[in-house]
Parts: structure tokens; C-alpha cells; sequence
């Protein structure tokens, strides 16, 4: 064991360079697998070791880091004992293939090579006959010594991807035999190609960007869904009245410490500055007392709030609403475009600056003003540029206040140079951890979204209803039919499970097959060809009220998304 | 107005509207407060209540000192705020207005000229704005001001947002003509019609019309479409436009603006050529950002005028700010109004810097007097006493209220005296012409190392700088001195001040007159005078050894007009060391009073760190709730952190896609029975779809369809 250290002049800093620059930059240098690479060459240097052409000290101290390249070193000889220099370009062959008889690591790994293996291969034979050639000689010139260290590197390097492959299989095995615990399975399998198992914590978040996109690295565990209820909103809400949120008195002062700053706020404001308050959790309640607030010190202030979370906001309710919250003497004469129209209302608003005595209700020489609040103003509805120039254009008026809430991290996007001018923002953190109303974020709907699972639709039979009464009565007709044949359907099925009962969730999975529902369409007159059909089924496809898809055979599916219940109460508000 | 009335619904009706007006029906507490919670509504009543008792307009200050300073001084405050910063402001559009005058002359001038030469072309001034768009707002506004009264042209101005295409662009162009024109003559409503019919919204004949219409004394046919960011319009809708443009030029005289931020080769190379060759241009220049900035500071920042200093280190980031990011002009301005906001709002020695007659001694309670004995200044200049074995007057300092408060009003006048020497001191550097640093850094680096003329700035020194000077320069910095001095700086709000330095003048003439002598003297030897230091620069580039020699042999051939020359530089440095010596702003007594050189305001209000503090939210609630339960966790993963926090953390151990099936076990091993908050699953689900459902709000996740029940991550904070 001793000899095998026997080539000291290996030169270790090449050792400790190959350590510095890991061919995966986002690697951290692992101790733990130098011990094992360690002992997959013990047996080959143990073989070598005699054939070393120097001795010099044998110092056990050494440690292992330095060790490595020596042992490398040493091994080529053994080659060149066996095969005489003509022979040398065969050998390393067969020398590989003793050496894996040898290395107990090995047979478990995959024997069959890679292409790349094999182009490997004819390099590192090369490099070997190189190594061994020079060993032979003898006399190491300068020159030597360079190309000696190049080709070693290729023959390490190669041998390197080996004792990967190898433990990666390892690895692999360990993965698997993991139990998932809190720690997801998926994480550690993220690392993929990683010797070590835990990603690199604190690196920047570019960085980190990169290391979880590489290729071929998003290796999550094939857990679904399938096994858990997913909520449906009854349920969702019933339980939400019954949770108690643990932090809600911190919550609450949290957002006592926020409203300290109201007169603060109220200042900027005064100052033509427009105000946006960012921060995780909910603003509304904190902007709608900074309402409260404003209008507390001055009760003639007129105060606009707009809610930004509202799916159907539009420029023109937000137009119809200033207009409506000044005097009426200040609206725009039409207001058939909303630009043009709060063009025309800005001008007003300017050109009557003291002219107010006219109006007997409001007290003389108050000028006009205008404070907007906006809920939400990186919300979906408001991110279309138009409605977000609106607001700037509001926003730069002299005489109009302006102040918005942002829930998105990223929410500066919304706004160019321009836009952030006229907008003159001041930030503020307001953090408020606030849950979310359930007018803000509908959870369920966004969480099955998310999931893929369940279109927003209609909401439920009301919904239903009143999608139904704006279609011509042959597609009312139809509906009646298909919810019909779904009922029977699930009655039929449930028959077949016998006491297995029909899960209230599952009943949208009750399918009825096209072809029999436009057959039997057909046979009560609602329509009169397939092209018909297709134009009702469609124009429930758009209110989302029905699903279809195909099953494996290919047979077209209906279904409902809807429960037992729904659909029969459904059924008995069609047929009456 | 009729709106109130049925706006009486309640709060969380309110919730589901897009907009509202917003009604506080109750004036008063007693009143219900809409299913808000009674709390938190309190908190900030009473807040209203304390603060803003008798603020009949505009939001008050509130009362410092914990809320034990009077009335009186808050009022003050807010007055001192609300006199200084409008001069300033005024000040600051008016440099900005003038800026672009030379602009306005060229661009108006341009288009008179080839209204007169008729070449069959289309008229088009080419603006180069620079990449800002935010500045070119007020450019075109401005030109627009001028040209439809120099021109009576029609002005429109265009963004590429508001004309996607060529029919928005027309419309919006027929509009704006149109419109602006009843506008002008008190509506009087002309309805563009050709015999009963209307015009389509995007018919120019319909603009043609309304011009011809128009009263014989404003008849102008021509209209000024400004195309404000031409880059971002659409090539092939630009070429459409000036096609169209050119098609309609006997009737209407069209001529087009270009805001352009590159340059006009490459906007040329948008264009078609035989639509560029439409085209009659010229090219237009804007003033440099720089130096308009330059302006502005010394206007409004440097200058005179300016009621509170910045502080040196603030407006150094302020100004590489402008410098690193094109943030505009505008927002410069910005963060100066907010540092006088922050001055005044929140500081009550600011009361100080009220003039000597509007400060009542009485007004200045004790606590005012206790804050200034906390100040680093104050200390500063009692140990300062101390050391000069003035022990009296540091003793009376700290405990004679008195003897601070006659100090105190003395420093008024100090503080004027000294920044009047500062400016002065500015002022006469940059009119020795010297020195290579912009005003700016000259500002700021006297406000923050004092002015020394042995300091270097940038490269040299002044003094070394002054060493170097040949006769001729020697006389005509002297004369560049006195101008500095006869005039002063009208840009600083300096004037002249030739009665306060006559015995530097008188100094600056008897150095002049015997240089003056001693040109002649050396002109009639013919001779050419040098001074001690002129020849020894040369001796600098040599060996050490030959130094030596050099230096001796170069001595030697001075002659006494040399001499006396180099005694002459020796005495002008000395004059000039003498009277602009000035020293840094911090070494002043009381500057805290009127300096504002904090730089967190600013960079929390004008540059937040919008990912981290969503970040540190969600990662360290803590922070923010301070709760008993999760300051444990310091940072890492708690149960009893709130759900998304939670999700969060998992989150962000996740790779790229991630298993929702996972992340839910994940979160249920966490928090679920076997845990010690012990959800049950269905809450636990409950609060999972919530947490889950605030992390795609926020954008961190989004629907994969990968792989079924997966998400895909996409942020990185």
C-alpha cells in the first residue's frame, strides 16, 4: 500500500485545479466522493505499484486530495508490462476490461458504452499509450511533462464520467428508497446529474434561475392528485368561517402601524405626488381606510375607489364614475370614447378652478378635487396599457390625487418612463399579510385552474339558468335532453356499483356518448343535422357549462360539470 | 350629484363593483362603520382626531416630539415648507422651459421657412430627444404652445400607444384637430357634414372640411402631426401616414415632427425610400440632459434661492442616478421636493430656519432645546470648546437655556454668511477656469471636504494648476476673477459683490498692475518671463541626477522679473487660499437644521426593493408580525408560519416544475394532525388552495401541462 504513493512528482496542483473548476459550475466541491473514487483505484495501484520508476518518500500523512493523481499515475505501467510497444494499441482494452473484473463499484454500473464512451475511449487509449511510452523512456523533458499532464487529463477525465455514471445509479437507488417526507422526493431529484444531493443554497436568484432550468433536470416524482377530494366553494367556504386565523390580532396591528402613517400619506398626496403602497397581503382594507381618513379631514373631498380585482373593470366604468362623483357641470359632453371623454373632463376640471360659487350645494371657493384609490392596479383588468394611460392621465392632473395598491411583485413593469412620470410615484411597503376577501381571489376557481382541473364557469345551476334563457329554445331543449341522459347515466352506474355510492364530486364524470345524444336529438326535432348540433353543443362549450372528451377508444364523451343535486334541481327548473 | 343617495350600500357590496364613489355617510363614530372592523377603524380616528384638530385646509403636519410640540411650530413648519419649496419649483420649470427654447426657435422658424418655399414636399422636423421619453413630454407640450400660436397650425401629437394602426391614427388625428379648434371658440359645435351625412371618424375629408369651415381670420389649413416616439410606430404605418399625408398636401397643408431617440440615419432606414423622398427634414438637437441638469442644480440646489441644503452624499446618488439610469429630469426634481418634504415634515428644528423676525423666542420650548443637545453638531462644538479651554461657554452650552437659545439665532446669520462664502468661493474657482470638474462635483465636493486649494481636484490641484500659469494666463485669470466678482452668478442667485472683497480686489489689481510691469519689462529685454515653478516642470521630467543640475542652472538664469513673477504667483495663492478657503458643511454648528442628507427616504420611496421585500415578507414573516409563535424560525420553515409562507419556503426549495401532489403532502406532513398545530386535512386543504392560489396571483406560479397536477415555478426573487 505504502509504494503506491511512490510517484510524488505528480504534480498537485493540477490536483487541486481539477478540484476548483468541477465540470458543473453550479457543483460544490463534495468531500465525500473522493473516499470512494479512492477506493475503486486502490486495487489498480496496488497492482501498479511496483512498477514505478522512482521511489522517494513514503509519507502516509499525505492526504487524499493529493493522493488521487499519483494513484492514476500509476496505473499505465501495468500496461506496459503486459504488451510490448507494438501490441500497446490493443492493451488498454483489454487492460479496462480486467480492471472492471477488478472494481467492485463497477459491476453494478451499466457495462454498455456509450457513443460517447466509445469516442472517449479511442482518446483515452491514446493518452494511455502516451503515459506509458514516457514511463518507458524513461527521461521526462519539459515538453514531457506538458503533454503527459494532457494526457492524463484525458485518461482522468474519462475515468471521472465513469465514477459519476456509477454513482448516479447509486444515487438513484437511494432516491428511491426515500420516503417521502416533508421534504419532497422531487427536490433531491432535481439535482439529476448532481453528485451531491442537496442543491446549493444562497445563490443569487439569476443563478438559481439557471441551475433549475438546465435541460433534463425537472425530474418530479409522478404523485397526482387523483386521491384527494379536491374542495369544491361550498365546502371551500363553509370551512373558511370556521378557521381562525393564529395571527389575526398581529395582522390587525400590523395594520394599525400602517395607518399611522395616514397623515403622511394624505401629505404626498397634497403634494401631487401619487402614492402606491406594495407589500405581501391584502391592501383593501388599509386603503379603504385611508378613505375613511381622507374624508374624515375633509368631508367635501371627493373620493373615487376602483377596484382593480374586478374581472369586468373597463375604462368606462371607472369614467362613468368620476363623472358622476363631480359636479355635473363638469361632464364631458359625450362620452362615447373614454379617452376623449376624461380629456374633455381634465380640461373642464382645469378651466373651472374657482367657479364652483355657481353650484348652491358645495361651499364657495372650494376648488374641485379629486382623490382616485385603485385596489390592486397590477390586477389583470387593469393591465392593459390603455387603461393603465388612463390612469397616468388622470393621475398627472393637477387637481386629481392618486393613490394604488399592488399586489405582484413586479408590478413596476407595468409603467414606461413615460407612464412614470406623469404617474410620479412614491412607494411605500405596506405589508399587511391580510388574507385575501373572497372578492379579490376567487381561491378555488384560481387553484383549479392552476390544476388544470376545472375551467371557471357559469357559477352553478343559476348560472345555468340564466345562460340557458338567453338561448333560443331548441338549445334549451337540448340541455333538458343532455342533463336528462347524464342523470340516467349516473343513475345506471350507480346501479352497477351497486352500494358503492356515487362520490358527489364525481358525478361530472358521468359521460353520455355524442353520437347517442345527437341521434336522440334528432328524434325529438331539436335539430336538424350535425352542423346544427355542433352549433348548440358550441355555444355551451363557451359558457362553459358542458365538457366533452374522448375516451380511449376514441368515442366522443359528454359531461356536466355539475353534482347529482345541481343537475336534478336543473332538470326540474327546465321542465317546469 | 344625485349618485349619494343610492351609494348608501354597504361595504362589502362595494367589494364586487369595478369603481365607486366612495361615502363616508356617518361624520361621526357613532355611526356604523360598514362591517369594518371596530379596531382597526378606531386607530386611525383617533390618529385623525389628535393630529388634525384644527387643519381647516390641507393635511397638517403632525406634532413631533411625540406630539408635545405646539401648534405653533407645526404651523410654522408647514408654512416655511409650503414658501420654500414653490420659489424653488418655479425656478426649476422655468430653466427646463428655457431649456428647450432654443429648440422651440429653430423647429418654428423651420417650418415658417418651408411654408414659403413651396417644395412640393412634405414638411418634417426631426427632434433628437435622446432615449428619455419622459422629457419629451414637456418638449412637445411647449411646441405645441408655440406653434398654434406662431404658426395658428393644428397641432397633434401623437404616441405610438395610442395609434396602432392607421385608422387609430387618423381618428385620433381628425379628433385632436378638431376638437382642440371648438374647444378654442367656446364650442361652438361646428358639425362637419356634407349634406346631412356624416364623415367617418377616419375620412381626412372630414378634417378638410372642418378647416375650410373655419372663420376667415383663423383660417389656417395646415396641421402639425407630432409623431412623439417615432420608434415605436410601426414602419409600414409611418410610411402609410406620410403616403397619405403627402397625397392630401394641396388641400391640406400637413407637416409631420419627429421625436426621435436614436438617430435620423436609422430612423431613414425604416422608411421606404420613396417615401423618405417625400420628405423635406431637418434635423433638430434638444439640450443635453447634463447640462440641463447642471442647470438645475445650480438653480435650484447650489443657488441662493434654495431653503435647505442637500446634502452632499444625497445628491451625489441622486445624481448618478440621473447619470447610470435614464430617469429623467422630472424625477430629479421629484426627489428634491420629496427631500424638502421629508425636511420639513418630519424634522421640528426645521422651525429654525424661519427668519429672524418670525421666530418668537418663545416659540422654542425646551424639547427643541433638548433635541439640539442630542445633535452631533452640538457635541461637536462643545468638545471643540472644551479643547480650546473655553470651558465657560461649552459650560453654559449644555446647561444655559438662555445662552443656547442667543446661540441658536445666532447661527442664522452664520449659516447665511457661510453660504454666501461658499458660493462666492465656488463661484471664483470655476472662474479661474482651472479646473476641470463640473459644477456639480464642484459642489458637491466642497459641500463635503471643504474648499482647499491644495486639494486635488480631479486630476490636479488648483494650487498646482496656479503654479503653472504664464503671464498672460496670470492677467487674464485676474481679469476672469474680477468679472466673477463684479458680477457674480445670476444662475447661483449670486450677485455682484465687489463692495464686500475690496481688499481682495485691491490685492487682485496691485498683483495685475505689477505683472503688468513686468511683461513690459521683459518685452522691451525680450525676454520671456517664467516663473520658479514653470521651469522646475520641466526639470520634473528628467533624471534624478540631472534634476540636480538642471534645477541649479535653471535658478541661476531666472532673472529678477522672474523672481519677481514667481512672487507674485506665490502671492496670489496665498490671496486665494486665504479667501476660498471654506470648510465642509458638517463642520458647521447646527447644520442638522438646515442640511438634509439622508439617503433611506429617498431610496425607500423613489427605488424600492420591490423582489427582496416581497421576499423577506414571505420568507421571515416575523419581520413584519413580530407574533409570539414564529420568531423561532428565524427565517427557515415553521408550522406555525402563515400558509403561504409556508408554501413559499417549499417553493422555493423546488426546482423548476413542481408536483403539486408533493407540495400538498409536503405542506400536510407539516401542519396536519400528526403535527403539533394539527390541522384537519380538509382545513388544511383549505388553507393549502389558499396559499396556493396567493402564490399564482402574485406570479410565482403557473399552469404546467407537463405533467399533470404540476405547476411551473416563475420567479426567482
Amino acid at each position: 500500500m505504502a509504494r503506491k504513493k511512490s510517484l510524488t512528482q505528480a504534480p498537485v496542483p493540477r490536483a487541486s485545479k481539477k478540484r476548483d473548476l468541477p465540470d458543473d459550475p453550479y457543483e460544490i466541491p463534495d468531500e465525500a466522493e473522493t473516499p470512494r473514487r479512492r477506493r475503486r483505484l486502490e486495487p489498480i495501484s496496488r497492482v501498479n505499484g511496483n512498477l514505478g520508476d522512482k521511489t522517494v518518500d513514503e509519507n502516509g500523512g499525505k492526504s487524499a486530495l493529493e493522493s488521487t493523481p499519483v494513484k492514476r499515475r500509476g496505473r499505465p505501467p501495468k500496461s506496459a508490462a503486459t504488451g510490448t510497444p507494438k501490441t500497446q494499441a490493443t492493451t488498454p482494452t483489454g487492460r479496462r476490461q480486467g480492471q472492471v473484473a477488478e472494481t467492485p463499484v463497477r459491476r453494478d454500473g451499466a457495462d454498455t458504452p456509450s457513443r460517447r464512451n466509445i469516442a472517449d475511449r479511442s482518446a483515452r487509449r491514446k493518452s494511455a499509450r502516451a503515459l506509458i511510452d514516457r514511463v518507458i523512456g524513461g527521461t521526462v523533458s519539459d515538453d514531457d511533462v506538458e503533454e503527459g499532464d494532457i494526457a492524463r487529463e484525458i485518461y482522468e477525465s474519462s475515468e471521472d464520467e465513469e465514477a459519476e455514471a456509477d454513482e448516479q445509479v447509486e444515487e438513484g437507488e437511494a432516491k428511491e428508497s426515500t420516503t417521502p417526507s416533508r421534504t419532497p422526493g422531487r427536490k433531491r431529484k432535481t439535482a439529476g446529474r448532481k453528485r451531491s444531493p442537496t442543491p446549493p443554497r444562497d445563490l443569487p436568484p439569476h443563478e438559481q434561475y439557471f441551475y433549475q432550468n438546465k435541460p433534463g433536470l425537472s425530474k418530479t416524482s409522478n404523485n397526482t392528485l387523483s386521491s384527494l377530494d379536491l374542495l369544491t366553494h361550498d365546502e371551500y367556504f363553509s370551512i373558511l368561517r370556521q378557521l381562525k386565523d393564529p395571527h389575526a390580532a398581529d395582522v390587525d396591528f400590523l395594520q394599525s402601524l400602517h395607518a399611522e402613517s395616514f397623515p403622511q400619506w394624505a401629505f404626498e398626496l397634497s403634494q401631487g405626488f401619487s402614492t402606491c403602497f406594495y407589500g405581501y397581503g391584502s391592501k383593501r382594507r388599509l386603503l379603504h381606510n385611508f378613505a375613511s381618513y381622507l374624508s374624515s379631514q375633509d368631508p367635501s373631498h371627493k373620493i373615487v375607489i376602483i377596484n382593480g380585482y374586478v374581472r369586468t373593470l373597463t375604462a368606462r366604468d371607472i369614467l362613468n364614475t368620476l363623472i358622476s362623483a363631480l359636479p355635473s357641470s363638469l361632464a364631458p359632453a359625450s362620452t362615447s370614447n373614454p379617452a376623449t371623454a376624461l380629456q374633455a373632463l381634465l380640461v373642464n376640471l382645469t378651466t373651472t378652478t374657482t367657479t364652483t360659487t355657481d353650484n348652491t350645494s358645495s361651499p364657495p371657493t372650494v376648488a374641485v378635487a379629486l382623490t382616485v384609490l385603485v385596489n390592486s392596479i397590477d390586477a389583470p383588468p387593469l393591465r392593459r396599457p390603455v387603461l393603465q394611460s388612463f390612469l397616468a392621465q388622470l393621475a398627472a392632473h393637477p387637481r386629481v390625487r392618486l393613490a394604488c395598491t399592488a399586489d405582484t411583485p413586479d408590478f413596476a413593469y407595468l409603467w414606461d418612463a413615460a407612464l412614470r412620470t406623469s404617474l410620479n410615484l412614491l412607494f411605500h411597503d405596506c405589508t399587511t399579510f391580510a388574507a385575501r376577501a373572497p372578492c379579490e381571489l376567487e381561491v378555488v376557481d384560481e387553484v383549479h385552474e392552476l390544476l388544470g382541473r376545472r375551467a371557471r364557469r357559469a357559477g352553478g345551476k343559476e348560472g345555468v339558468a340564466f345562460v340557458l334563457r338567453s338561448l333560443p329554445e331548441n338549445a334549451r331543449a337540448l340541455f333538458r335532453l343532455l342533463v336528462g341522459e347524464v342523470l340516467v347515466a349516473a343513475a345506471e352506474e350507480q346501479g352497477n356499483h351497486d352500494g358503492l355510492l356515487l362520490g358527489a364530486g364525481e358525478a361530472g364524470e358521468v359521460a353520455v356518448e355524442y353520437r347517442m345524444v345527437y341521434n336522440k336529438a334528432v328524434e325529438e326535432f331539436i335539430c336538424s343535422s350535425e352542423m346544427a348540433f355542433r352549433t348548440l353543443l358550441k355555444e355551451f362549450h363557451d359558457h362553459q357549462i358542458i365538457t366533452s372528451h374522448k375516451d380511449s377508444i376514441g368515442t366522443e364523451l359528454l359531461s356536466l360539470p355539475f353534482r347529482k343535486d345541481e343537475l336534478e334541481s336543473i332538470l326540474e327548473e327546465l321542465a317546469s | 350629484m344625485n349618485e349619494h343617495e343610492d351609494i348608501n350600500a354597504s361595504f362589502e357590496e362595494d367589494d364586487h363593483r369595478a369603481a365607486f364613489v366612495f361615502n363616508l355617510s356617518s361624520k361621526d363614530d357613532s355611526g356604523k362603520p360598514y362591517g369594518r372592523p371596530p379596531k382597526r377603524r378606531r386607530t386611525a380616528r383617533e390618529h385623525a382626531t389628535a393630529l388634525q384638530k384644527d387643519s381647516p385646509s390641507g393635511p397638517a403636519f403632525p406634532a413631533l416630539f411625540g406630539g408635545a410640540e405646539s401648534p405653533e411650530c407645526v404651523k410654522l413648519r408647514k408654512d416655511l415648507f409650503e414658501t420654500a419649496w414653490p420659489v424653488l419649483e418655479n425656478r426649476i420649470q422655468h430653466v427646463l422651459r428655457e431649456a428647450n427654447r432654443n429648440t422651440l426657435d429653430e423647429v418654428t422658424s423651420f417650418l415658417e421657412q418651408a411654408a414659403e418655399a413651396d417644395t412640393g414636399k412634405l414638411t418634417a422636423g426631426f427632434i433628437i430627444t435622446g432615449p428619455n421619453i419622459a422629457s419629451q413630454d414637456l418638449l412637445f407640450e411647449q411646441l405645441a404652445e408655440r406653434l398654434s400660436t406662431a404658426t395658428r397650425a393644428r397641432f397633434v401629437r401623437l404616441r405610438a400607444s395610442e395609434a396602432p394602426n392607421l385608422k387609430a391614427a387618423l381618428k385620433k388625428i381628425i379628433r385632436d384637430a378638431t376638437v382642440r379648434g371648438a374647444d378654442e371658440e367656446e364650442d361652438e359645435g361646428v358639425e362637419i357634414t356634407q349634406g346631412g351625412r356624416k364623415y367617418l371618424d377616419y375620412d381626412i375629408e372630414a378634417l378638410h372640411v372642418f378647416l375650410t369651415q373655419q372663420p376667415q381670420q383663423q383660417q389656417s389649413r395646415r396641421v402639425v402631426v407630432a409623431f412623439q416616439d417615432s420608434e415605436a410606430f410601426d414602419s409600414s404605418l409611418l410610411t402609410d401616414l406620410i403616403s397619405l399625408f403627402h397625397s392630401w398636401r394641396d388641400r391640406i397643408q400637413f407637416d409631420v415632427l419627429f421625436g426621435i431617440a436614436t438617430s435620423v440615419e436609422l430612423f431613414q432606414a425604416r422608411l421606404v425610400k420613396s417615401t423618405a423622398r417625400q420628405l423635406y427634414g431637418a434635423q433638430f438637437d434638444v439640450a443635453q440632459v447634463n447640462s440641463v441638469l447642471e442647470t438645475v442644480i445650480k438653480n435650484a440646489v447650489a443657488g441662493t434661492h434654495a431653503g435647505i441644503r442637500i446634502g452632499p452624499s444625497l445628491l451625489r446618488s441622486l445624481v448618478e442616478r440621473q447619470h447610470n439610469q435614464v430617469a429623467g429630469i422630472q424625477i430629479f426634481v421629484s426627489s428634491l421636493k420629496y427631500a424638502y418634504m421629508c425636511h420639513f415634515y418630519a424634522n421640528p428644528l426645521s422651525v429654525l430656519l424661519a427668519e429672524q423676525g418670525r421666530l418668537p423666542r418663545g416659540l422654542l420650548k425646551p424639547e427643541h432645546l433638548e433635541a439640539i443637545r442630542t445633535l452631533d453638531s452640538f457635541r461637536n462644538q462643545a468638545e471643540a470648546a472644551v479643547e480650546a479651554r473655553q470651558l465657560n461657554h461649552a459650560q453654559s452650552l449644555i446647561e444655559d437655556d438662555e445662552y443656547l437659545v442667543n446661540k441658536i439665532l445666532e447661527q442664522g446669520q452664520k449659516r447665511q454668511e457661510y453660504l454666501l462664502h461658499l458660493l462666492r468661493a465656488i463661484c471664483l474657482v470655476e472662474a479661474t477656469g482651472l479646473c476641470s470638474a463640473s459644477f456639480t462635483d464642484l459642489y458637491i465636493l466642497a459641500l463635503n471636504t471643504g474648499i482647499n486649494i491644495d486639494q486635488p481636484l480631479r486630476t490636479v490641484s488648483l494650487e498646482d494648476a496656479l503654479k503653472r500659469l504664464n503671464p498672460d494666463e496670470f492677467v487674464s485669470l485676474i481679469d476672469r476673477l474680477f468679472g466673477a466678482i463684479r458680477t457674480g452668478s445670476p444662475e447661483l442667485g449670486l450677485d455682484g459683490w465687489e463692495s464686500d472683497a475690496e481688499e481682495f480686489v485691491h490685492s487682485l489689481t496691485e498683483l495685475r498692475d505689477e505683472i503688468d510691469g513686468l511683461r513690459e519689462r521683459s518685452k522691451s529685454n525680450r525676454t520671456t518671463l517664467k516663473s520658479k515653478y514653470s521651469a522646475q516642470s520641466r526639470v520634473m521630467r528628467t533624471t534624478v541626477v540631472a534634476q540636480k543640475v538642471q534645477l541649479s542652472q535653471d535658478t541661476a538664469t531666472l532673472t529678477e522679473e522672474d523672481k519677481a513673477f514667481t512672487n507674485a504667483i506665490d502671492a496670489l495663492i496665498m490671496l486665494l487660499s486665504q479667501d476660498l478657503q471654506c470648510d465642509p458643511i458638517d463642520n458647521l454648528f447646527l447644520h442638522e437644521v438646515w442640511v438634509f442628507d439622508s439617503k433611506v427616504p429617498y431610496r425607500d420611496v423613489f427605488v424600492p426593493p420591490l423582489g427582496a421585500t416581497f421576499g423577506r415578507a414571505l420568507s421571515r414573516p416575523h419581520d413584519y408580525l413580530a407574533c409570539a409563535c414564529c420568531g423561532k424560525a428565524n427565517g427557515g420553515l415553521a408550522a406555525t408560519l402563515p400558509t403561504t409562507a409556508i408554501l413559499y419556503h417549499l417553493y422555493l426549495e423546488a426546482g423548476a416544475l413542481i408536483n403539486v401532489a408533493d407540495l400538498w403532502s409536503a405542506y400536510y406532513a407539516l401542519v396536519g394532525e400528526e403535527s403539533n398545530i394539527g390541522l384537519e386535512e380538509r382545513s388544511a386543504l383549505v388553507c393549502f388552495y389558499r396559499g396556493l392560489a396567493e402564490l399564482r396571483m402574485m406570479g410565482f406560479v403557473k399552469q404546467s401541462k407537463k405533467k399533470a397536477d404540476h405547476i411551473a415555478k416563475l420567479k426567482w426573487l
